[in-house]
């Protein structure tokens, strides 16, 4: 019995990147497949509905943490912005390495979710040269971002996406992508809104990088979604749990520390 | 004195709580729920599920609590409704499943408080700040509705093509008639207290600084004829009726329509979401004055108005 009230049984989903589609296996999944029931014989729910719940405390610490909140209403001087900005740099440059941390040791049974990290890796691809660029923008040029040092926080972050995904659970990934793209879909339109007032910045120079993933990730967000309700099992959902509010806190104190 | 005495005090009402404060006034039987969800005093899911542990627990003790007072502890603030950002995020993610079952909390609360007479409890709120969207509509189920004079209220959502989904319409109605729920839920207009009072949503307004007061007044006055109330009150609900699952389809209907939400809606809301924090954090002007903004710049679309041209 299908579960989704959308109604989409028979609709088959395919998460391929359509350049991708020469691959070997093309994945297909049906978004509607029946969730399992539990020890109880009680219908799962949704995963991303859990997660969602679950995650809702910590990600609401991040939204009314002071800084973020006056980040948010006024924007933040262009010193603290370039500092932001070179902390992202870091974050951005180990994302795809992280993914493909995880996706190089997931299992057959999560296919469906290593396939998916292959596209949206493609899809980020690059990504940290606009962060350089948003950085020459506001007056940093290329040669000093590429010999910052991240901060402890950037570091804490990073080193533990990487020890989730190897040691954790490889599915540990789509935590971090979860928390990185509610925090970039949600909070990133009104913030690089917040920046351009208060450094009055023309177009979108300075604010690539965070303007363009408020809008891109909200379409990551309906694919995300998607490939998190094909995880039935309590060891990768419990570990997607942990990586996404561990992310929520660590990119908190990121912020707070600019 | 409460007929059970303090020796049956049940362990509940010492259950520790992160947004809710409880107090206990063991005279009246009344139980007082203060809300303090910081910064930003919204329904948050965290919220919802301490008040829909309160009221378990409410229901468990029957008969130990008659009166129920909710006010917020959050200056100039009552409620700012649903979580905008927590919406945001569920409209982009497309996920029309956790929107409904916010919804469905949402209104599981708004039930257990429109059938309170069955409960034998009788609910006040006092509202001495702002009361936006779900915020106004959560207080109108409550048998008392005071305001205090500063305090403002309305519905919002179709500022940004939506609508209040948690029996905004069902309660408006009922207590105020057609047309004004019309004018109310269409407009997305601000009202005062007084304007609110006028209308026949609010049933008391005071001076700010004697709500207390108010609440103490209409709690004494009702206590010595608790039971000839509350039937009373239960006559009324059977004579306007409101049914569960006509609150159900509109919260249903409400979700659907959340997903059609552009993105120029979406920013509206965001607009939203930056006024209440501005209004938080005493940066500048809040989401009253964000609204009244939103007002007059779709009014200005609205009228296709050709711009200035020097002939």
């Amino acid at each position: 019995m299908n579960t989704s009230s959308e109604g989409a049984q028979d609709e088959v989903i395919q998460i391929v990147h359509p350049q991708l589609v020469t691959l070997p296996h093309p994945v297909r999944f049906n978004e509607g497949t029946p969730n399992p029931t539990n020890h109880f014989g009680i219908l799962m729910q949704p995963f991303f509905l859990d997660l969602v719940t679950d995650t809702d405390e910590e990600r609401r610490r991040f939204e009314t943490n002071p800084i973020v909140l006056d980040a948010v209403a006024r924007g933040m001087p262009v010193e603290r912005y370039r500092k932001l900005l070179h902390e992202l740099y870091h974050i951005v440059w180990h994302f795809n390495p992280v993914c493909a941390a995880g996706a190089s040791r997931m299992p057959d049974e999560y296919r469906q979710i290593r396939y998916f990290l292959y596209e949206h890796m493609h899809e980020e691809s690059g990504h940290e040269g606009w962060v350089i660029n948003d950085l020459e923008a506001v007056g940093i040029p290329k040669e000093r971002v590429r010999v910052h040092l991240p901060s402890v926080f950037t570091l804490a972050l990073t080193g533990y996406n990487y020890w989730a995904a190897d040691r954790r659970h490889p599915c540990s990934v789509l935590g971090m992508i979860y928390a990185l793209e509610v925090i970039a879909s949600v909070y990133g339109g009104p913030f690089s809104l917040a920046i351009k007032e208060a450094l009055h910045l023309q177009g979108e120079a300075g604010t690539t990088f965070i303007s363009s993933h408020a809008t891109m990730d909200a379409a990551h967000m309906a694919e995300l979604r998607v490939v998190l309700n094909t995880l039935h099992d309590a060891d990768s959902r419990s570990a997607i749990t942990e990586s996404a509010i561990i992310n929520f806190h660590h990119f908190t104190k990121i912020f707070e520390a600019v | 004195m409460n007929q059970l005495g303090d020796s049956h005090r049940p362990s509940w009402l010492d259950r520790p709580y992160n947004f809710i404060q409880l107090e206990w006034d063991s005279t009246l039987s009344l139980l007082r729920m203060k809300t303090q969800v910081r910064p930003i005093q919204c329904y948050s899911l965290g919220l919802m599920a301490e008040m829909h542990q309160v009221f378990t627990d409410i229901s468990t003790s029957s008969g130990y609590v008659k009166h129920l007072v909710m006010t917020s502890d959050i200056q100039g603030v009552f409620n700012f409704g649903g979580d905008l950002s927590l919406f945001v995020l569920l409209i982009r993610a497309r996920d029309l499943e956790s929107l409904q079952m916010y919804g469905h909390r949402c209104i599981e609360l708004i039930w257990w408080m429109e059938t309170a007479s069955q409960r034998g409890i009788h609910t006040v709120v006092l509202v001495q700040g702002d009361a936006l969207g779900g915020g106004l509509e959560s207080v109108l189920p409550y048998h008392k509705v005071i305001f205090e004079r500063s305090a403002q209220g309305g519905y919002p959502e179709v500022l940004f093509n939506l609508f209040p989904g948690m029996g905004a319409w069902n309660f408006t109605i009922r207590k105020a008639g057609f047309a004004v729920a019309n004018e109310m839920i269409l407009s997305g207009h601000i009202y005062t207290a007084d304007e609110l009072h006028y209308r026949k949503l609010v049933d008391m307004v005071v001076d700010d600084g004697k709500g207390e007061a108010a609440v103490q007044q209409a709690v004494r006055f009702v206590h010595p004829r608790l039971r000839g109330t509350l039937a009373a009150l239960e006559s009324r609900r059977a004579a306007a009726c409101i049914t569960y699952e006509s609150l159900k389809e509109i919260v249903n209907q409400w979700a659907a329509t959340a997903m059609t939400l552009t993105d120029r809606d979406l920013r509206f809301m965001e607009r939203l979401a930056r006024a209440q924090i501005r209004k938080i954090g005493s940066f500048g002007e809040g989401a009253v004055e964000e609204i009244k903004k939103l007002e007059l710049s779709i009014a200005w679309e609205r009228r296709h108005i050709a711009p200035w041209t020097i002939s």
